[in-house]
């Protein structure tokens, strides 16, 4: 998961440096990755008679749905982050420290499971406990808590985030886990020895190394949260106007003539807010990997 | 020891959290599947109707096949790259690094539509297009598990006595190299075969048929009938990873080590 790391570590050998070896990769990528982009920020540019103009810009950037879809997208990925990164980083330090062995490497696996679990599956399994006949509603309404008295329903931006929650939490613990896991024991030793408390250690050495790690693993969430379209997609069926469920509509068909590349500019728009998360993720790994270096 | 006193507390927090967030919602969506008809009782009822559906195993043989399909091109693609990178390209490590991070930064959304666009004819008629988008998808972790696992090897070492044994370089990937880092491919397979059977996002966007989107048409009619998939998925999910990784020790040491 943690992807921008060690560049270098093995240093090079003979001079044989050619690119021919790595064409497979660059054609491959080059074609089905950088071009698909490309074409689509060019369509998104071109209007109904292939001029160029910025046009298809407009509806997202005055008031209306469609900025009004940024900002449910953006306020659903910011919340979920949050919640995701701060419980994960406490559940990621409780594994690392007392999970070992083969019960840390199942607690692995079915992290694994559930950070990527956000698809149609979740949806539906969530449907099933927190439904208006779901399971977990019906127990805690004999319980005496009617979780629909008021405004909630799992279909509605509360249910999606509870529902994000499931998987961005053990997001989390598989991204935060190696920099939790890099806290050296002599750095504790180190700071005891020179008299200070557990509590100093923590405020003054294990915070502070840890928070590029933790920055950068909230921007990946943050992303990941943006850019999620299945889940939503099966749960919501468009009671929530995410940019991507938004998207999805325009491309099954119900487009209104005069805006038929308005789906290519808001595929663009989703680009270059998750250009800016991920440019947070990559600049908070550089700082992280400072201490990893040994 | 201070930090001993802390132990069982935490322990106990992180167990309630735990279980309220996953086990219960896990749980309860199990029970959920196992409803009989018109919700009275207990039955297999749901995943019977699940076997005798329209489309069920069509749309599950598709996604198999592409998901085989998606893992062995990926390898094929990623192993060749990544030993030649660390081996002798490691100028261009920096580059490769960074577009196969892109699929984490473009929203699948975006790839999809930027796919509409930009795929020739003669692929966008064939479901065959998505085994290419499975690859992409998977890129960050391939190469991150990959990476990994060659980076524990005394990859030098390994080729140069193979070359000077007289073995081809195909032979030496195949024979030597292939061995050496068989826990990075096992996970990097796995990873690429799992990620491809759940893809729904680019899978709806082309409008194929997979069974992920299969699963959304179908709870139209059936909402119980696609719970029980999902619990179904879910679980053989963690039952296979957690297989995995009580079996092959090898990749729990490594984990270790890249921590």
């Amino acid at each position: 998961m943690e992807v921008v790391k060690a560049h270098s570590r093995v240093r090079s050998s003979g001079r044989g440096t050619g690119v021919l070896p790595l064409l497979p990769f660059f054609i491959f990528t080059g074609f089905f990755l950088i071009w698909p982009v490309i074409a689509v920020t060019l369509r998104s540019l071109h209007g109904n008679k292939n001029e160029w103009t910025l046009a298809n810009y407009r509806p997202i950037l005055k008031a209306g749905p469609y900025l009004h879809a940024f900002e449910v997208s953006l306020k659903l990925s910011i919340i979920t982050a949050v919640i995701g990164s701060i419980l994960g980083a406490f559940f990621a330090y409780v594994i690392v420290k007392y999970a070992h062995g083969k019960f840390g490497a199942v607690i692995d696996s079915i992290s694994a499971v559930f950070a990527n679990s956000g698809g149609v599956p979740l949806a539906f399994m969530f449907v099933a406990a927190f439904g208006t006949e779901g399971v977990v509603t019906t127990v805690l309404k004999n319980l005496g808590w009617d979780i629909y008295a008021g405004h909630f329903t799992i279909f509605s931006f509360t249910g999606v985030v509870l529902v994000y929650s499931f998987f961005q939490i053990p997001l989390m613990v598989l991204v935060f886990k190696p920099a939790i896991a890099g806290l050296r024991n002599e750095w504790e030793e180190a700071s005891t020895n020179l008299g200070a408390s557990q509590l100093t250690y923590w405020r003054r050495v294990a915070i502070p190394i840890l928070t590029p790690s933790f920055i950068g693993a909230f921007f990946l969430l943050f992303a990941g949260g943006f850019s999620a379209y299945a889940t939503a997609r099966a749960l919501t069926v468009g009671t929530v106007p995410l940019v991507p469920i938004i998207i999805g509509t325009l491309v099954d068909g119900n487009v209104i003539s005069d805006q038929a590349n308005l789906g290519d500019a808001l595929a663009v728009g989703m680009i270059i807010v998750a250009t800016v998360a991920m440019t947070g993720y990559i600049w908070a790994q550089k700082r992280a990997a400072k201490w990893r270096a040994s | 020891m201070k930090r001993f006193s802390l132990k069982w507390p935490l322990i106990a927090i992180s167990s309630t959290l735990a279980f309220f967030l996953f086990v219960v919602p896990l749980y309860g969506a199990a029970t959920y599947s196992f409803k009989g008809n018109g919700g009275k009782g207990h039955s297999l009822v749901n995943y019977q109707w699940l076997i005798h559906a329209d489309g069920f195993y069509p749309s599950l043989l598709t996604s198999l096949k592409l998901a085989v399909l998606a893992g062995a091109l990926n390898l094929l693609l990623m192993v060749p790259t990544m030993v030649y990178l660390n081996l002798k390209g490691q100028k261009f490590k920096p580059l490769v690094d960074f577009l196969c991070i892109l699929p984490l930064i473009i929203p699948v959304v975006s790839l999809a539509i930027g796919a509409q666009v930009a795929m020739p004819e003669f692929l966008q008629n064939t479901e065959y297009e998505l085994v290419f988008f499975f690859v992409i998808i998977a890129l960050p972790y391939t190469y991150r598990a990959l990476d990994t696992s060659l980076q524990t090897v005394a990859l030098k070492t390994l080729v140069e006595a193979s070359r000077s044994l007289g073995a081809s370089w195909t032979r030496t990937i195949i024979r030597v190299i292939v061995p050496a880092i068989r826990s990075g491919i096992t996970g990097a397979l796995f990873l690429t075969f799992a990620l491809s059977i759940g893809e729904y996002t680019i899978t709806s966007l082309l409008h194929w048929e997979t069974f992920p989107t299969w699963t959304v048409v179908a709870a139209q009619q059936n909402i119980l009938g696609a719970i029980a998939i999902s619990v179904f998925s879910f679980v053989g999910a963690i039952v296979l990873l957690t297989a995995i990784a009580l079996f092959s020790k090898k990749r729990v040491q490594q984990v270790e080590v890249e921590a």
